[in-house]
């Protein structure tokens, strides 16, 4: 079951799905750049985790190779297509970010979608977009001290923003049952039967 | 309004939009090693040119949407010259005891300017670029899967329904006397109803997909041919001795 390709109707759904919070992600960047126009790239950094919940949220659902990286370029293309201002750099961060985060599921084989797990794939995601953003607008030019305390706010982010509310927003979603013919549907309904024997 | 930019009769409408991506990445790239302010700042000038001659973008417009980023680009000074990697020599003045020094003021500018340069390129791509001629172009020039192609824009002809959705979900919420919960709580709770609707829609959407044969194989007739052009071409040209212009010959 772990190395199941993605078929068409999981990639519709991923599609949906990364298309619903690619417009939240770009009600977000209005949001994180003022945060940044007045607290700096610091405080910006706390809330680059959002920017993690498409792979975070699918991979959890689908559980299989691939969904992380395509919700996130999905994310980021219907960030394009609704027309972001920063259609460049969201691109190249939703292939890292969205890459940083597949890999961590490939680490554990597909097969483990635990809370740590989901935490590491949305730390993994951000420290991928520190980077990106390291190169994209030269932070080698700040002071190391700054650019550390950015780094660990991001990775926080990561952690909580997107793997624990990536988590918990998801295990919301299976309870309506939508989620039924998936993996994690699946194994939700298994859990409730155990639980009523 | 951006549908209405995005189809213009103007020359950048016409470009293949493949190109204007490669374009956009490598003016990223080269950007990356520029630490001065005069390139980035021509940059800037130059693009805001094009968008608004070739691309027959309103200048006013242009402005408005990049009036953001130079709030964002500003927040680069400051954080230069309050925390930089090296303080200048050239003390121009002091605020509360810190010094402000000339070079740092020059690299948080320059800093600034590049993200504004990011922001215009990018803007260059989206006002010029329709979304389906965009994943058409990906389809048939860059291999993209048409199942994924076909089920982002299935799903981005969705969106606008999402809001139609809110506003039945915050109905009935009111109908139930819900109404009066503050305003995050109410985010969180529409969205799970809000995203159940979405994964309903995008299974419907799949299956009908599968019952009229579409299977996401790559051998099928097009509607839309998304060929390169002689507009192409001259792009092409004109952005080659852009980037030779301005990043590759010496000119400081």
């Amino acid at each position: 079951m772990a190395n199941k390709r993605l078929n068409l109707r999981d990639i519709v759904v991923i599609s949906f799905i990364s298309a619903v919070l690619g417009v939240l992600y770009l009600l977000w960047v209005l949001l994180g750049q003022m945060v940044t126009g007045i607290f700096g790239p610091v405080g910006g950094g706390l809330m680059a985790g959002f920017w993690i919940l498409a792979p975070v949220i699918c991979a959890y659902i689908v559980q299989k190779p691939g969904a992380a990286l395509l919700a996130e370029l999905i994310a980021a293309g219907t960030e394009v297509m609704a027309g972001s201002v920063s259609a460049g750099a969201v691109l190249l961060l939703g292939f890292t970010q969205g890459l940083a985060a597949e890999i961590i599921f490939a680490v554990f084989f597909y097969r483990v979608f635990r809370l740590p797990v989901l935490m590491l794939a949305g730390m993994a995601g951000t420290f991928a977009a520190f980077l990106t953003q390291y190169m994209l607008y030269g932070f080698s030019q700040y002071a190391g001290s700054i650019v550390v305390f950015m780094l660990v706010t991001m990775i926080i982010s990561g952690a909580l923003l997107a793997g624990w509310a990536g988590k918990s927003f998801a295990d919301a979603l299976v309870k309506t049952g939508v989620l039924d013919r998936f993996a994690l549907g699946r194994q939700y309904r298994e859990g409730q039967q155990r639980n009523a024997v | 309004m951006l549908e209405e930019l995005q189809t213009r009769e103007a020359f950048l409408q016409q470009v293949h939009p493949t190109l204007k991506l490669l374009s956009l990445f490598t003016v990223f790239f080269f950007m990356i090693f520029i630490y001065d302010i005069w390139h980035p700042l021509a940059v800037l000038l130059l693009t805001v040119a094009a968008i608004s001659f070739l691309g027959k973008v309103p200048l006013k417009l242009l402005l408005i949407l990049l009036l953001p980023f130079a709030l964002f680009g500003f927040s680069f000074v400051w954080l230069q010259v309050v925390f930089p990697e090296e303080r200048g020599a050239t003390v121009l003045f002091y605020v509360f005891h810190m010094p402000v020094a000339l070079e740092n003021i020059q690299t948080g500018v320059s800093l600034g300017l590049r993200a504004m340069v990011f922001a215009s390129w990018s803007l260059l791509f989206v006002l010029t670029t329709s979304p389906v001629s965009l994943v058409m172009s990906l389809i048939q020039k860059w291999h993209m899967p048409p199942s994924i192609g076909y089920g982002m824009m299935a799903a981005y002809r969705f969106l606008p329904q999402l809001r139609k959705e809110l506003v039945v979900i915050r109905r009935a919420r009111q109908i139930r006397g819900m109404g009066s919960k503050p305003r995050m709580r109410e985010w969180k709770e529409a969205g799970v109803p809000l995203m159940a609707g979405a994964v309903r829609k995008a299974e419907r959407t799949a299956l009908a997909m599968e019952s009229k044969g579409f299977d996401g194989s790559r051998k099928r007739t097009r509607y839309v041919q998304m060929n390169y052009k002689k507009t192409d071409v001259w792009f092409t040209a004109g952005f080659i001795l852009f980037i030779t212009v301005v990043f590759l010959l010496p000119l400081s």
